[in-house]
Order: structure tokens, then C-alpha cells, then sequence
């Protein structure tokens, strides 16, 4: 169990500020698009709160799912790196909490997780990791002046134009990720919440 | 939608055209290359109730301006003209959605309850802030992409002999 700086990596829910879709009401379009975002969506207040928009949130998760599951590319725990550090430095508790977890299941570590929660900028195990860090840490502050400076890192410890569009994706989907958990609700402590 | 092996919006806003390496190298993500541009097509177009597509683009246009996005904004200027331009009037509600949009895009730590209150009394219906939201964010995603095939098109000038 982490706890460091108002972030965690133990199980959290989520409250929507908005009122779910009621799923007696959903319709056949809604529950297809709930089933092909998420396996627990149909209990989820965050999918049914998006539910609401039925085709925006079919388009969103094709992505999301693609960028985040897809096989081959960038090892699955580097893009859930981008995604934990991209989540800390935009304050996204929730996200957080989720891809700390993620990035502990497939890393089958956590030093990353306790330095992404003290400082994202200089966090990561490895000159690898540091580079994937520092460049999410970039394109999530200051997307307007990223160039060839915050790309050479990346190439200097071996990755391919593949791999690294695969993390700019993942940087990029949580910046629309954490805004839609940070301004349509709140966490709330779960349902394993620790004393 | 268009062909996959087309140019569509991100590649046009980083510069990249067909048979560019890097045009290319995104299309090993075929799968998201696709939904980005449905995402985009259904953002602006998927007809909601109180949220015009001319007022959609209006907000698009002025997040790529602040977020500093200057192909992005363009591209949704170039729209919002053949939607109708300034000739299609702006709904009573475009000034909130105009401020919630600007402080989702700079800042997401600043949202909370009062954000979304302050649409509804816009006059704005839970499923119309569900879309307006999901454009905002979106747009957060796409002006990041862009900005990283930029960063990427320039550092592969940079080494190349």
C-alpha cells in the first residue's frame, strides 16, 4: 500500500456530479456501446455518466482500449507509466489510483509508483523509465513548445518511432481522461477503504 | 470517414502526408489513427440538444488558441466558415461554455460541482454537458497528439544526413 502526497495506489471509487444513465432506461444503442467499453461499465457511475452520449463514448473507447491493450509496440507497463505519471501531474486521484495498480500488476514492482508519486519529473527505475517520464511530464505541461530536444531522450535509450508514438498516445488519452474524472465528479473512498 | 491511408485531421495538423515514414508509423495503430477521426467527426457533428455544431466549433477553435495549437485552431476556424461562420448565431449559453472549456483545457484541477451548475443554469441538460465535456477533453488529446508528431517530425529532420 502506497500513500504519498494526497495520492494512492489502493482501490477508489468515483462519484459523478451529473446524474447517471438509470440502466432501466438505457437503450439497446447505450448497453451495446456500455459492453464494449468495460466490462463492470453497467455499474460503473463514470461509464454511465458518458452514456449519456452514446457514440462519443463507442469512438473513445476504441481508442482508449487500442492505445492502452493493444498488443506489440511499447511494453504494456511503459504506457501505464505515462499514464501514472501523466495522472499525477494533473492532480487525477482516481486515475491514478487505477494505473499505479496497473503499472504494480505488469512491472511486478512498485519503487516507480513511490517516485512518480513524489516528484513525476525524476521519477523512473531505469534511464528508460526516466525518459518516459520526463517526456509525459512534457507533453501534459507544455504541449505547445514540445520538439526535437524532448524526442532525443526517447531515441537515445532505443525506442522505435512505433513505440513512441504508442507513449504519446498514452500521454495524450489521459490528458482527456483526467479531465473528464476531475470534472465530472470526485473519487470516493472504495470499497476495500484501509483504517 | 475517409480512407485509412488518407491524410485526416491530426496528420494534416502535424504536417505529416501520405508516404511520410512518420504518416506511416501512426497506421501501426490503424485501430486509433480510426476512432481519433470518428471521435472527432461525432464530437462536432452527433446532433445534442442545446449544443449547436457552429457552437461546438466556436469552443474547439478558441481551446486550440489558448492550448497555443495554431494548425488545430485553424483547421476548426476553416470549419466553423463552412458550418456558416458568425452568420450562425451563438447560443446564450456560449459564454459558460467558452469559460468552462478554457479552464478544463489549462487547468483540470479547477473543476468542481460549481463548474457544471454554472451550465446548467446556461441553460445546458446533463447529455449536452456529457458532449461538451467530451469535446474539451478530447481536444486536450488531439492538440497533445499533434504536438508529439511535430516533435517528431522535427527531431527526424534533425538526423537526417
Amino acid at each position: 500500500m502506497i500513500r504519498r502526497n494526497g495520492f494512492t495506489d489502493e482501490t477508489l471509487d468515483w462519484r459523478s456530479w451529473l446524474e447517471p444513465l438509470e440502466l432501466a432506461q438505457a437503450s439497446p444503442l447505450q448497453l451495446e456501446v456500455l459492453d464494449e467499453s468495460h466490462p463492470q461499465s453497467r455499474t460503473s457511475p463514470y461509464y454511465l455518466t458518458l452514456a449519456h452520449q452514446p457514440l462519443m463514448l463507442r469512438h473513445r473507447s476504441a481508442a482508449y482500449n487500442a492505445i492502452m491493450y493493444a498488443p506489440g509496440g511499447l511494453p504494456r507497463a511503459e504506457r501505464e507509466l505515462g499514464a501514472m505519471v501523466v495522472s499525477v501531474t494533473n492532480g487525477c486521484v482516481y486515475c491514478t489510483s487505477v494505473h499505479a495498480q496497473r503499472f504494480e500488476q505488469l512491472a511486478r514492482r512498485s519503487d516507480t509508483v513511490e517516485q512518480v508519486f513524489d516528484d513525476p519529473a525524476s521519477a523512473g527505475a531505469s534511464e528508460r523509465e526516466r525518459a518516459i517520464a520526463r517526456f509525459a511530464v512534457a507533453l501534459t505541461q507544455r504541449p505547445d513548445e514540445v520538439g526535437a530536444d524532448d524526442i532525443a531522450p526517447l531515441r537515445a535509450v532505443g525506442m522505435s518511432d512505433e513505440e513512441i508514438i504508442d507513449l504519446l498516445h498514452a500521454v495524450a488519452i489521459f490528458g482527456w481522461a483526467n479531465r473528464l474524472m476531475q470534472n465530472l465528479g470526485e473519487p470516493a473512498p472504495g470499497p476495500v477503504d484501509a483504517p | 470517414m475517409s480512407s485509412p491511408d488518407a491524410a485526416d485531421v491530426i496528420d494534416r495538423a502535424a504536417g505529416l502526408t501520405p508516404g511520410d515514414p512518420l504518416h506511416s508509423a501512426r497506421r501501426f495503430r490503424a485501430k486509433v489513427v480510426g476512432a481519433s477521426e470518428a471521435s472527432h467527426d461525432a464530437l462536432l457533428r452527433q446532433p445534442v440538444e442545446g449544443l449547436s455544431t457552429a457552437d461546438r466549433l466556436r469552443v474547439a477553435s478558441h481551446v486550440c488558441t489558448i492550448a497555443g495549437a495554431r494548425t488545430l485552431a485553424q483547421h476548426y476556424e476553416e470549419q466553423l466558415d463552412e458550418a456558416g461562420g458568425s452568420a450562425v448565431p451563438a447560443s446564450a449559453a456560449l459564454p459558460a461554455m467558452l469559460r468552462f472549456a478554457a479552464a478544463l483545457t489549462t487547468d483540470p484541477r479547477r473543476g468542481d460541482r460549481a463548474a457544471l451548475d454554472a451550465l446548467r443554469r446556461a441553460g445546458l441538460g446533463d447529455a449536452a454537458i456529457v458532449a461538451l465535456a467530451q469535446l474539451v477533453a478530447f481536444l486536450s488529446y488531439q492538440l497533445r497528439v499533434v504536438a508529439g508528431l511535430r516533435a517528431m517530425r522535427a527531431s527526424r529532420a534533425e538526423v537526417a544526413p
